[in-house]
């Protein structure tokens, strides 16, 4: 019986540990102020499929052949927009994205419903067709 | 012992009834039927293919607003304006997707089901249009 307390204990005390930790995959975001901006008319395709590695271990692809449109701005590069596949980031929730591009370069993504931007850790390289 | 194994039993029939209770037509079936996109609405299916936790059926809330039940094996839409919306459902712990709506488009939401620590979570995922559609066909409508 002494042994089994310890386990009795254990149990709700892992529960709780695990139940919270259900949560804790959370997607880095800042606020972003967004402008749209439909003068730009930018657009471009991608000539690659770039795989992309989010920080919450998840991994997205933005396939070849998509034509990615600038729809406006935020602090941290221009914003562009796909309809030809579905963007998304993930950690425990899920966000629609649009991509953020600065100098040529994937520096994290635009969560419009969020009014927020979620930035990369690393940047990436677009392989860009115009 | 035996009293385990009935429990057991019941449970796993109790499950079983609830994933085939699912009624009401199949999409393939009411495709035709289904009234267009009111004004300048956009539209959003949300459906569940899942049995897996098939008794577990949070609501699914829409912008603040109870729009439906994550049911097994089941499908429902709602039209709403244009604009950034977001879907949850709660279950030991809430999970949400937002996105965006065009006037006139139409997209469409799975309900996946993940193991929790007592019961299933489930979480409403993006899906592509035409892996939806087919995804969706042998789902039963279970809106109003």
């Amino acid at each position: 019986m002494a042994k089994k307390i310890p386990f009795l204990i254990l149990v709700p005390v892992f529960g709780l540990f695990f139940s919270c930790a259900f949560d804790v995959i959370r997607v880095k975001q800042e606020p972003a102020r967004f402008e749209p901006d439909t003068s730009i008319q930018d657009a471009w395709k991608l000539a690659e499929d770039v795989e992309i590695s989010l920080d919450t271990g998840y991994k997205r692809k933005l396939k070849a052949g998509t034509r990615w449109e600038c729809i406006g701005k935020i602090e941290k590069g221009d914003v562009y927009r796909t309809k030809d596949q579905i963007l998304t980031v993930e950690g425990s929730n899920i966000y629609e994205a649009c991509i953020v591009v600065s100098e040529g370069q994937l520096v994290g993504f635009y969560l419009p419903a969020n009014q927020t931007f979620s930035p990369l850790s690393s940047r990436k390289s677009l392989p860009i067709e115009r | 012992m035996k009293v385990i194994k009935q429990i057991i039993l019941f449970s796993i029939m109790g499950l079983l009834m609830v994933s085939c209770a699912t009624s009401g037509p199949k999409y393939s079936e009411m495709a035709n039927s289904t009234p267009p996109i009111s004004g300048a609405n956009a539209r959003v299916y949300i459906y569940r293919t899942s049995a897996l936790g098939a008794a577990i059926q949070p609501n699914v809330v829409l912008d603040d607003r109870v729009v439906g039940k994550a049911v097994a094996k089941g499908f429902f839409y709602v039209d709403c304006a244009p604009g950034n919306h977001r879907i949850a459902t709660s279950t030991e712990v809430e999970r949400e997707l937002t996105f965006s709506l065009d006037e006139g488009q139409t997209r469409y939401v799975r309900l996946d089901v993940s193991i929790g620590f007592f019961i299933g979570h489930v979480y409403p995922n993006l899906v592509e249009p035409e892996k939806a559609k087919s995804e969706i066909e042998n789902c039963h409508y279970i809106g109003e």
